[in-house]
């Protein structure tokens, strides 16, 4: 069990060490893939053991909140360097402030070894722990390919890679090592990692872009920890522990530990870049594509999601867990009509994972074990397919060199492996029965009693609909140029794509199994089940979803369409109407006065209802208010 | 329920579906010919039309249209079959919504403008009655406490005493899915002057009657849909179907069509007003 424990912190920090230490690409290249492998296997074998609790022995005398303070210390200056760096003023006075509180903290409350679990691993952290090393691994084995590609652009004097894939892989283990930390200042410590980490990931092409875009993610997210900070000091204060579980139990009713709880909502929307501060995820696009897909599906804005649903059963009943989940519909509708007015196909999944994180958090807030299902099955398949998207975005990208959905026009003429797998992921976003809408399902039927909450979050999911629909129709749309060819992919972004549908799409018909095996939710031990499944057959009092039913008939019906799409190859091609005669050429027709006229025809974006210009200002303002009604409420 | 009674429910759900739509469409014809004093086609006008349509040769703007055809028929008749098990209706709401994704996104496939541009208004459409549906759910649910279909059944009153509003809001949804003037954006029934045939423009051959009959499937899991509110008694459920429909004849015929504009802001405004104070009184009580 250490040993798991110890290779899934440790190894991937080793690793990137010696992805910095040795510059040789082929060797770096396989030093990536057997630590991720690795990861994969090891976070595997974490199945059989959980749930634990386990305390590191100590080193020197000195327990693990010790020993990583001086880390902590180093970490709260680096920040602080790279303020002074940027000069920005923000993040020196947020950086400066929070090396305050928590020398405060440190040195005024926490006295004597604080007697707590230093790690706690149940479902949640377990799903968190695959996801992390899953996904991040598959995602760091696409970027091998990615990034020789990208520097082969940029024409680079020294290659920046070892450093780019040092940071990609402490990532991973920092990660894991978060989701597995139950007290609080460890946390905190990794929290801030991540914070660092992403910073330098955004701006790492080192354009005038990429450096503002990291300087804002720096501190609007250093924001978050100086809210985690304040949190940390006013629960230790009241409390007098910072013991994760401990905190879970006691579930504080009123007065000082709720506005600490309220300001680790805080901390973790800023994490999972919710209004009002979205900015700095759609910022990030700057950067390469694999750290976009890293960041949106299983890293940092994972951790502010699975911050609150931890934290979940702590504020069972409170009013503060209502606005959560009014805030988090919230942004789930307000992420889905930005999303609308985007022609941009990465700033559409940004605001799309906004959007889906407010699904989440609302699930969260919501507060029942079927809501709490519903925000685990939705992080899983939001982290698989959101990676899945990415790295086709991404590998588009490279190849037509626009991410513009107007650009993918006919896409499937080029490459028609790439827009039939991304083609595939849109519909694994909106259709049943793949995961992402059983979680939805879920959230709905759960959010059914709370009417403010139902009413935003069908005309969300409406929203949704629409600009996933219009992005999969424009990938397979008409005129196709020239003739097929199937594009030539290398074999790891293939492999990389292949892996994620797979396991997409199998995990979806497992789901009625995955949630026999969730029951068991933090916090929650010997409470009713959400969901009886037998048979394949999701259902309870509310609803009833044939999982395992319904795929099989999706899987016969898409058989038959490919049926009917063979047998359909023998039929008379014959080009779209388009008013007046054709010629032989696509899209160009005889109009009036025997003039050729070409069609034209671009989607509709809808700028003037959906525009960021048109909605941001209101969304932040509606954003803002709602955080300090959640703040307010618990004084 | 054994798998005999289910096989059989699945078989009804199949057979229904065309069965019902079609009559049911050939009624509408003549009653709106009849509102437009014309004699109106025969009644079973709509199977001639399937009939002849099948028939034809078939002819591809874009072999994904073809797919699109055949997955929007599946999904049409499985969520019909789903309403006919009496299964969660919430459930059948987003398969039926797989099937409508699938008719858009086969009309995106094809690069003539007409049919793009009824694509974006499809979506359009969809995301005008999809929220009112889902909300019309919800009602079920805070009333009978489940989403599942048998519950309603089970009340001692028609649904229609406790969610008056909600069935308005059903009507707006309900117009929009019959294609039905004001808001035949997309696609409508008779000829678009400024859109041809829209969303279906490309569409033709074995492949529009494909389309035609998935729509059939539609219409009848709409009026199922309806006829839930009156679920006391089987004359009811019918006399309320009729009147329903009838209602929608006669606002077909007396409205002009309308912008997506004003779609998109009255039937929102209009619809989730309706819904947010039928279930704020549903949570009261």
């Amino acid at each position: 069990m250490e040993e798991i424990v110890a290779v899934l912190i440790v190894l991937p920090l080793l690793s990137a060490t010696a992805c910095l230490l040795f510059k040789a690409e082929a060797l770096r290249s396989w030093i990536i893939v057997a630590t991720g492998l690795a990861l994969i296997l090891t976070s595997l074998l974490l199945t059989a053991h959980v749930p634990f609790t386990y305390s590191p022995p100590m080193v020197f005398r000195t327990t693990l909140h010790e020993f990583i303070q001086i880390p902590d210390f180093v970490l709260m200056l680096a920040i602080l360097v790279f303020g002074c760096r940027e000069r920005s003023k923000t993040v020196i006075c947020l950086a400066s402030l929070q090396i305050v509180l928590v020398t405060w903290l440190e040195l005024f409350q926490i006295q004597g070894v604080p007697a707590s679990q230093a790690i706690n691993c149940d479902h949640l952290t377990l799903i968190m722990v695959l996801i992390i090393s899953i996904v991040g691994s598959i995602i760091c084995f696409q970027a091998i390919p990615y990034m020789k590609n990208h520097e082969a652009h940029q024409q680079l004097v020294r290659s920046r890679q070892p450093r780019f894939f040092f940071i990609m892989l402490a990532f991973l283990g920092i990660m894991n090592g978060m989701v597995l930390a139950n007290d609080l200042t460890v946390f905190h410590f990794f929290f801030e990692c991540t914070t660092l980490c992403s910073f330098l990931l955004i701006r790492h092409d080192g354009t005038p872009d990429a450096v503002r875009n990291g300087v804002r993610a720096l501190w609007m997210n250093t924001f978050g920890c100086v809210a985690f900070v304040v949190a940390m000091i006013v629960i230790h204060h009241r409390m007098g522990t910072l013991d994760l579980q401990e905190i879970i139990r006691t579930r504080p009713s009123e007065g000082l530990p709720l506005l600490g709880l309220a300001l680790l909502s805080l901390a973790a929307f800023t994490k999972s870049a919710q209004f009002p501060f979205q900015s700095w995820l759609l910022g990030a696009m700057v950067a390469p594509t694999p750290v976009s897909a890293l960041l949106h599906s299983s890293t940092m804005v994972k951790v502010g999601v699975y911050l609150v649903v931890r934290l979940a059963p702590a504020m069972q009943g409170t009013f503060l867990s209502q606005c959560v989940a009014l805030f988090g519909a919230v942004s789930f509708l307000a992420g889905a009509a930005l999303a609308v007015g985007q022609s941009n196909g990465k700033k559409v999944l940004a605001y799309s994972t906004i959007s889906n994180l407010g699904l989440i958090f609302a699930c969260a807030g919501l507060n029942t074990p079927e809501a709490l299902t519903a925000a685990t099955i939705l992080i899983v398949f939001h982290a698989l397919v959101k990676a899945l998207l990415f790295l086709c975005v991404g590998a588009i990208e490279q190849t037509i060199e626009s991410r513009d959905i107007e650009d993918m026009r006919g896409l499937y003429s080029r490459m028609p492996t790439t827009a039939v797998i991304t083609v595939m992921g849109v519909i694994m976003m909106i259709m049943p029965p793949f995961g992402l809408v059983l979680g939805k399902w879920m959230a709905f039927e759960a959010a059914a009693r709370t009417v403010p909450v139902i009413v935003i979050v069908a005309v969300g999911s409406a929203l949704t609909v629409m600009y996933w629909a219009r992005w999969a129709g424009t990938l397979m749309s008409d005129p196709f140029a020239g003739s097929f060819r199937i594009e030539r992919q290398p074999a790891l972004t293939l492999g990389a794509l292949m892996a994620l549908i797979v396991a997409a799409g199998g995990l979806s018909v497992a789901v009625p199994w995955l949630v026999q095996w969730l029951l068991i939710l933090p916090g929650e031990s010997g409470h009713v089940p959400a969901f009886l499944s037998e048979g394949g057959v999701l259902e309870n009092a509310a609803g009833v979803f044939a999982v395992v039913p319904l795929s099989a008939v999706a899987i016969a019906g898409l058989l038959h369409g490919l049926w009917a799409l063979r047998r359909a190859r023998g039929a008379r091609v014959v080009p779209p109407y388009l008013s007046g005669i054709q010629t032989g050429a696509p899209q160009i027709f005889i109009g009036p006065m025997q003039r050729l006229v070409k069609a034209e025809a671009r989607n509709y974006y809808l700028t003037s209802l959906f525009g960021e210009k048109r909605l941001t200002g209101w969304v932040n303002l509606a954003a803002a208010l709602l955080l300090i009604l959640m703040l307010g409420s618990t004084l | 329920m054994s798998q005999n009674t289910d096989a059989l429910l699945i078989l009804a759900g199949l057979a229904a579906g065309p069965l019902i739509g079609g009559f049911v469409t050939g009624l509408d014809r003549i009653v709106t010919a009849r509102c437009q004093s014309r004699i109106g086609p025969p009644l079973l006008q709509p199977f001639y039309d399937v009939a002849k349509l099948l028939s034809k040769e078939p002819l591809v703007v874009n072999i994904w249209q073809v797919f699109c055809a055949y997955a929007y028929l599946a999904a049409a008749s499985i969520s019909l079959v789903l309403f006919g098990l009496r299964s969660d209706l919430l459930l059948i709401l987003f398969i039926q919504a797989v099937g409508a994704v699938f008719l858009v996104v086969g009309a995106y496939s094809s690069g003539s403008p007409f049919s793009q541009v009824g694509a974006h208004r499809e979506l359009l459409q969809m995301l005008c009655y999809e929220p009112l549906l889902i909300l019309v759910t919800v009602g079920i649910y805070l009333q009978t406490g489940s989403f599942r279909v048998p519950r309603v059944f089970a009340g001692e009153k028609p649904l229609l005493f406790h969610l008056p509003l909600l069935f308005l809001a059903l009507l707006c949804a309900l117009t929009i899915k019959l294609r039905k003037s004001p808001f035949d954006l997309s696609t409508s029934h008779h000829a678009h002057q400024e859109l041809v045939k829209g969303l279906l423009t490309d569409y033709s051959g074995p492949f529009l009657a494909l389309v035609e009959i998935g729509h059939w499937y539609e219409v009848v899991l709409m009026l199922g849909l309806c006829s839930l509110f009156w679920a006391t008694s089987w004359e009811g459920m019918v006399a309320l179907v009729g009147i329903s429909y009838f209602l929608e004849i006669l606002i077909d015929n007396t409205c002009a069509r309308l912008n997506w504009r004003w779609m998109l802001t009255s039937v929102l405004a209009f619809g989730l007003t309706l819904s947010l104070f039928n279930l704020v009184w549903l949570t009261m009580h």
